[in-house]
């Protein structure tokens, strides 16, 4: 189902629009935008996926896995219309790209500093 | 239906824009430098620590030569040294997009809603990749970075 408002491609059982959050439910009233006021522009809740992926393959393996996990729980629950269980995985699809991150970024400082450590040990002996 | 408190779940807050934003040009540096050097024989780019303290390699493996093939018009070679990436590399790069314009002007592309156990099948796929590099057995030890350059 695609939605009217904002033409998101949707599961035909979506309760609300995964991309703007639109109520789908047959005979469900059009938002009409009220005069005067700007409505905030609804975007779609982020499941890092692509991070999530960067992470795993580029960061760390072992963090990255549980990062698609939650970013695939993001999707699912949008789905069915469990925007705040969506909100909560989204979270911590973030934390889990975070800290993929952080563990590759501590890897390849730590490398840098045995290099370093190793070309002045063996500056000093020479 | 709580359109503001939506609307906001996406944005990261101030510190993280500022992180990303410094990651996104450091990552436009590291393509230059990949332009220029060749990670495969320079020295100038870090291995990949996976690779440097177990031996085995991880799904990433090979993916800096690739991208340096690519900034040289070298598909074949890119493909060699890690087709998943490869294969992915649209996909990503359409999504880093996205994700930048989203946090600049607030909208990002057009995006597809992938089914949740499209992206399981993902991690899937990624763990397989890895496993199947490393083995000694032919056709998987092509998947190997740079296997298929040697026959």
């Amino acid at each position: 189902m695609f939605c009217p408002q904002c033409g998101a491609n949707n599961a035909d059982t979506a309760v609300a629009c995964v991309q703007c959050g639109r109520n789908l439910q047959p005979g469900a009233p059009a938002p009409f935008p009220i005069q005067g006021v700007v409505q905030p522009l609804a975007a779609p809740i982020q499941n890092y996926l692509v991070f999530a992926i960067l992470a795993t393959v580029f960061c760390c393996l072992p963090a990255g896995i549980p990062a698609i996990i939650y970013a695939a729980q993001v999707n699912g629950k949008a789905q069915v219309g469990d925007l705040a269980g969506a909100k909560a995985a989204s979270d911590n699809a973030k934390m889990w790209c975070w800290i993929s991150f952080g563990v590759g970024l501590g890897g390849i400082l730590l490398y840098v500093l045995l290099i370093t450590l190793g070309v002045l040990s063996g500056l000093h002996s020479n | 239906m709580d359109f503001t408190r939506i609307s906001t779940a996406n944005l990261l807050s101030q510190h993280e824009r500022r992180l990303v934003a410094v990651l996104f040009m450091l990552t436009a540096g590291g393509l230059i430098l990949l332009r220029v050097f060749d990670p495969a024989t320079s020295g100038v780019f870090p291995p990949c620590p996976l690779r440097y303290l177990t031996g085995f390699y991880c799904p990433g493996c090979g993916s800096l030569r690739a991208m340096h093939a690519l900034l040289h018009g070298d598909l074949y070679r890119a493909w060699a040294m890690n087709p998943l990436m490869i294969m992915t590399l649209p996909f990503v790069t359409y999504g880093l997009a996205s994700f930048a314009l989203l946090q600049l002007r607030g909208k990002g592309l057009p995006q597809i809603m992938l089914p949740a156990n499209c992206i399981r099948g993902l991690c899937v796929v990624i763990l397989l990749y890895c496993v199947a590099r490393n083995l000694p057995y032919h056709p998987f030890n092509l998947l190997a970075p740079g296997a298929l350059l040697h026959p």
